[in-house]
Order: structure tokens, then C-alpha cells, then sequence
């Protein structure tokens, strides 16, 4: 029962950290390599509520602000003009993302944070009492799901979204402001990063550079999954589920490394596999 | 028809890379006619239209629609003020359905049943079929799809790119209806380009002929206009 529950979190933390980074990989056609600094910008403001003795909770909208603004700003000065150039656009955001990371080192130093959980305790599923800090990252992840998909299939915003996926070049002709389009999907996907981070720093401890493992299997997922949220939460599940039993069984080193290279294998064999799905 | 200009191209050059396709070209197409644009394959034709919608940028020259500059207007302002386009390159959302096809035409759903029963009006199979992919349509279908999703905001001005291309005879003549009756009970003017001069002739008030990126020759459509284009289109 652990371990079902364990799967189950571990495949909503995942689901949650990747999904900001495939809205902006199924409108602009770019990876954000600047995502996983953006998920440290996140954790570390759970650090300063922490710090400044605030409600824990004040850290998530804090996060989402400050992700959506910085992502605003990204889109604009560093995305936009390299918009016929979009290799350079993605060394870019690579580039950035050191930037940040570095940024957070002058300012809170190497070492590790740790912030104030969110909520404490432990609740019984079936017989097993469960951290209930998990379980609420699982609900996160089914809100974020389901808010993604009635944004896409009902809403203005989400049509015109799909249509920039699909075709860029007619969603233009047919005066979808394509610009405004890119920009919001950018500041969403930075904010859900900054969010991701908030939720991730009680689980882990909180360094300048706790995005990079984590942008590393996000953008693996991303190019399984292609530029389906079902799709993503699928290969969340899988592989998730394949990182825990590896993680229990193994060793927790293997499994911070299998999403991965399952990851890597499965585009290798069968690219086109989950993007049916 | 009035002779005020609804749309007026002065000396617009326009391309791709380093090389214009379009080169300086002037035109002025009348408020309220249908004016019919042809040429070779490869002449520019399509690359006029994007630019003058705003989607590639001019090297030179200026675009006037009712008599006012539209430079540096992005391609959804020109569209919300009026603009309707049928462009001829993948010209529907293949996976989206009709209903959302048309429904992108504009930008809010307050006007949309209003205009989704104009444009039954022309096209009724559009309403029995609305969940229908776009992409499983056949390809006359699909051509009137596009067609009918820029009618969707009751343009004023119309730029159609080659809705004739592969179409059987009778659905030509039905589309030329349609664009006749626009033009006429709306007032849409219209820049028709075609390669079914047949077609296009038989609904224009006056034609060019494009080649090279440059207007080669134009005139009001009479009798001798057949030939003369034709002429123009030989190898
Ligand atoms: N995206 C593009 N990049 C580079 N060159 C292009 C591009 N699109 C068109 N061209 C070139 O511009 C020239 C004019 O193309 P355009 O599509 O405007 O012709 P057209 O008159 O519409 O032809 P057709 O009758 O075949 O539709 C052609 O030589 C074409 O190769
Ligand atoms: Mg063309």
C-alpha cells in the first residue's frame, strides 16, 4: 500500500514539475531550460517565508507571482527576439537558468535550506497512515491536470492556445494574437515551475541547484510525451512508478536516475509511442 | 461600387530571404468590386496577400486600406477591423473539428451563433457536420470550410487565395455565387486570385496579371479579357 502511494505521489510530483514545461514546449516550440532555476526560485521563496516567520502558505502565491513575472520578462527581452532562431532561444534560456542559479548563491549562499511543511502528519489510507503532505501534492496535481485540461477545451484562451500548437502560421492569418498567445503560456509554465518548487522544498532540502535533476527528468517526460497533458500524466505514472521500485528495491541513487533513462530508452525504441496515447 | 480605394498598394516589395518577390508592386482595388489577380505558379501571388495582411513584412512601399496607412499594424488588428482571409497552404486545423474551425474566426463567442447561421445560409452541410474533424472533410469540402470561416466576421475586405483549385464545376459556380452575393449585398470588396481565369472572369470587375513579383498588365473586365490574359498565363 506504500508503495501504491508512493508511485501514485511521486508520479503528481512529477506531473506537477513537467507540466509548465510542456505548455511551453507544445505553443512556443522551445524547451525552457530556465525551468528548473525557476523551480528553485520557487523553493527558495518558501525559504523566506520560512525565514521571515510567515504562514507557509503565503509561499505558494508568492512563487506563482514572481515565476509568471520573470517568465513574462524572459518571454519578452530573451525568447521573443530570437523567435526565428529558436536553438539559440533555447541556449538562451540554458544560459539563464546559470544565471539564476548563481544569482540565488551570491544571495542565500550554498547551503541547504530547509522550509516549514506546509501542513504536518500523517492520515490513514486503507490501514496505512500515509505523510498527508504527500497526499496533497497528489490533489495539487489533479488540480493542475484538470485546470489544464477546461483550459484548453473550454475556454477562448485555451482554442487559441491549440491552435497556435497546431499550426502557428494559420492561427496568425486568422488573427490570433499569437504574441499575447506565447507570452501568457510562458508566464503560466514559469509560474507552475515557481509553484512546483514551493511544493517540492519541504520533501527535499532546499540548494541552489535542487532544479537541475529535476528539470533533466521533466524534459525527458516532455519528449516522451510530446504536447499531451494525458500523455504526460501517463508516462508520469510509468515512470514513476518504475523510479520508486527502483528506489525501494535498488538503491535511491539508481532511481533518481531511471525517469531518465527509461525516458531516453523509450524515445529511442518507440518515439511516437506515447503521443499516440 | 464607389472609386474611392478600399485597398491601395504603393510600391510594396516583399519576400522571404534576401531576395523581394514582390517587387514594388501598385494596385488599387475599388470599394465594393471583385477584383481578380492572376498569374504563373511561383509569381508571388500568395506572398502578396501575406503581405499585405500583415504576415511578411515590407521591404518598401505602403499599404492603404480605406485610405489609411496600416503600417505596423499587427496581422489581428487588420483581421479585427474587418480583414477576412482564405489562405491557400494548410489552410484549416486539420484535428480540430468544424464547429471550432469557425468558431476561430473570431475572437470572442458573443457573435458566434449569428455568423455561424450566416454562413450555414451559403454552405448547409457545415451545420449537420459540426463535430466532424476538418481534416476528414474531402476536398471540396474543405475549401468551402475555409471559404465560410472568412465570412464568419463579415469582412469588408476579402482576400481569397485560389479557392477554386480542385474543385469540381458545379461547386465553382456555387462558390462564385457566394462571392457575387457578398459583394453585393454586403458591399465585401474582393481580391480574387485564381488560376481559373474562367472563374475568375466570370465574377470580376476588373483583373491584373502578376508576374515576376510585378503587375505585367491590368484592365476592367470586357470582352477581350479572356484572351489577353490568357496570353499572359502561357508558357
Ligand atoms: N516561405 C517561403 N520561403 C522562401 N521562399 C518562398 C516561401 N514561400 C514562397 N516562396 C517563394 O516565393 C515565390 C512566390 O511564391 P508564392 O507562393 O507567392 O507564389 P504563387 O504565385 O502564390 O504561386 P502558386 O500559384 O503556385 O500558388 C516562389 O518562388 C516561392 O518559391
Ligand atoms: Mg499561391
Amino acid at each position: 500500500m506504500t508503495l501504491l502511494l508512493d508511485i501514485i505521489s511521486t508520479a503528481a510530483i512529477l506531473f506537477i514539475v513537467a507540466a509548465g514545461l510542456l505548455a511551453i514546449f507544445g505553443v512556443l516550440k522551445i524547451i525552457n531550460f530556465a525551468h528548473g532555476a525557476w523551480l528553485t526560485v520557487g523553493a527558495y521563496c518558501a525559504v523566506v517565508t520560512t525565514e521571515l516567520g510567515l504562514n507557509p502558505w503565503f509561499a505558494l502565491p508568492l512563487a506563482f507571482i514572481l515565476g509568471a513575472l520573470l517568465g513574462g520578462l524572459t518571454e519578452r527581452f530573451i525568447v521573443r527576439p530570437l523567435y526565428r532562431r529558436p536553438l539559440d532561444a533555447i541556449l538562451a534560456t540554458w544560459g539563464l537558468g546559470i544565471v539564476i542559479g548563481q544569482l540565488i548563491t551570491l544571495w542565500f549562499g550554498r547551503d541547504v535550506h530547509f522550509t516549514t511543511a506546509l501542513m504536518q502528519g500523517t492520515v490513514d489510507v486503507l490501514g496505512t497512515s500515509y505523510s498527508f503532505y504527500r497526499l496533497f501534492a497528489v490533489l495539487a496535481a489533479l488540480a493542475i491536470g484538470l485546470g489544464f485540461a477546461f483550459l484548453l477545451d473550454g475556454t477562448r484562451l485555451g482554442l487559441s492556445a491549440q491552435a497556435v500548437i497546431m499550426n502557428e502560421a494559420l492561427a496568425r492569418a486568422l488573427g490570433i494574437d499569437t504574441e499575447k498567445v506565447r507570452l501568457a503560456t510562458f508566464m503560466a509554465g514559469a509560474g507552475l515551475a515557481a509553484l512546483a518548487g514551493v511544493l517540492l522544498a519541504p520533501m527535499t532540502s532546499v540548494d541552489p541547484n535542487m532544479g537541475v535533476p529535476w528539470l533533466t527528468g521533466a524534459f525527458m517526460l516532455v519528449m516522451v510525451a510530446g504536447t499531451s497533458f494525458g500523455a504526460l500524466a501517463v508516462a508520469c505514472l510509468l515512470f514513476g512508478a518504475a523510479q520508486v521500485v527502483v528506489s525501494t528495491f535498488l538503491s535511491p541513487i539508481l532511481g533518481g536516475i531511471t525517469v531518465a533513462v527509461l525516458c531516453a530508452i523509450t524515445l529511442r525504441i518507440r518515439p511516437k509511442w506515447f503521443a499516440r496515447a | 461600387m464607389s472609386d474611392a480605394a478600399k485597398l491601395q498598394l504603393n510600391g510594396i516589395s516583399s519576400g522571404y530571404g534576401a531576395v523581394d518577390v514582390i517587387n514594388e508592386v501598385t494596385l488599387s482595388v475599388r470599394s465594393g468590386e471583385i477584383f481578380a489577380l492572376m498569374g504563373k505558379n511561383g509569381m508571388g501571388k500568395t506572398t502578396l496577400l501575406k503581405s499585405i495582411l500583415g504576415l511578411i513584412k515590407l521591404t518598401r512601399g505602403s499599404v492603404a486600406v480605406d485610405e489609411k496607412s496600416i503600417a505596423g499594424r499587427k496581422p489581428s488588428e487588420l483581421i479585427a477591423c474587418g480583414i477576412g482571409y482564405a489562405p491557400q497552404e494548410q489552410p484549416l486545423f486539420q484535428d480540430l473539428s468544424i464547429r471550432d474551425n469557425l468558431r476561430l474566426a473570431l475572437t470572442s463567442d458573443r457573435k458566434l451563433a449569428a455568423a455561424q447561421e450566416r454562413v450555414y445560409g451559403y454552405f448547409p452541410f457545415l451545420k449537420e457536420r459540426l463535430s466532424q474533424k476538418a481534416g476528414t472533410l474531402s476536398g471540396g469540402e474543405q475549401k468551402m470550410l475555409i471559404l465560410a470561416r472568412a465570412l464568419m466576421l463579415q469582412p469588408k475586405l476579402l482576400l481569397i487565395d485560389e479557392i477554386s483549385e480542385g474543385l469540381q464545376p458545379s461547386v465553382v459556380s456555387k462558390i462564385a455565387d457566394v462571392l457575387k452575393h457578398e459583394a453585393a449585398s454586403n458591399g465585401t470588396t474582393i481580391l480574387l486570385v485564381e488560376q481559373n481565369l474562367d472563374f475568375a472572369l466570370s465574377i470580376a470587375d476588373r483583373w491584373a496579371v502578376l508576374k515576376l513579383g510585378a503587375i505585367d498588365d491590368q484592365d476592367t473586365n470586357g470582352p477581350d479579357s479572356r484572351s489577353r490574359v490568357l496570353q499572359h498565363l502561357k508558357i
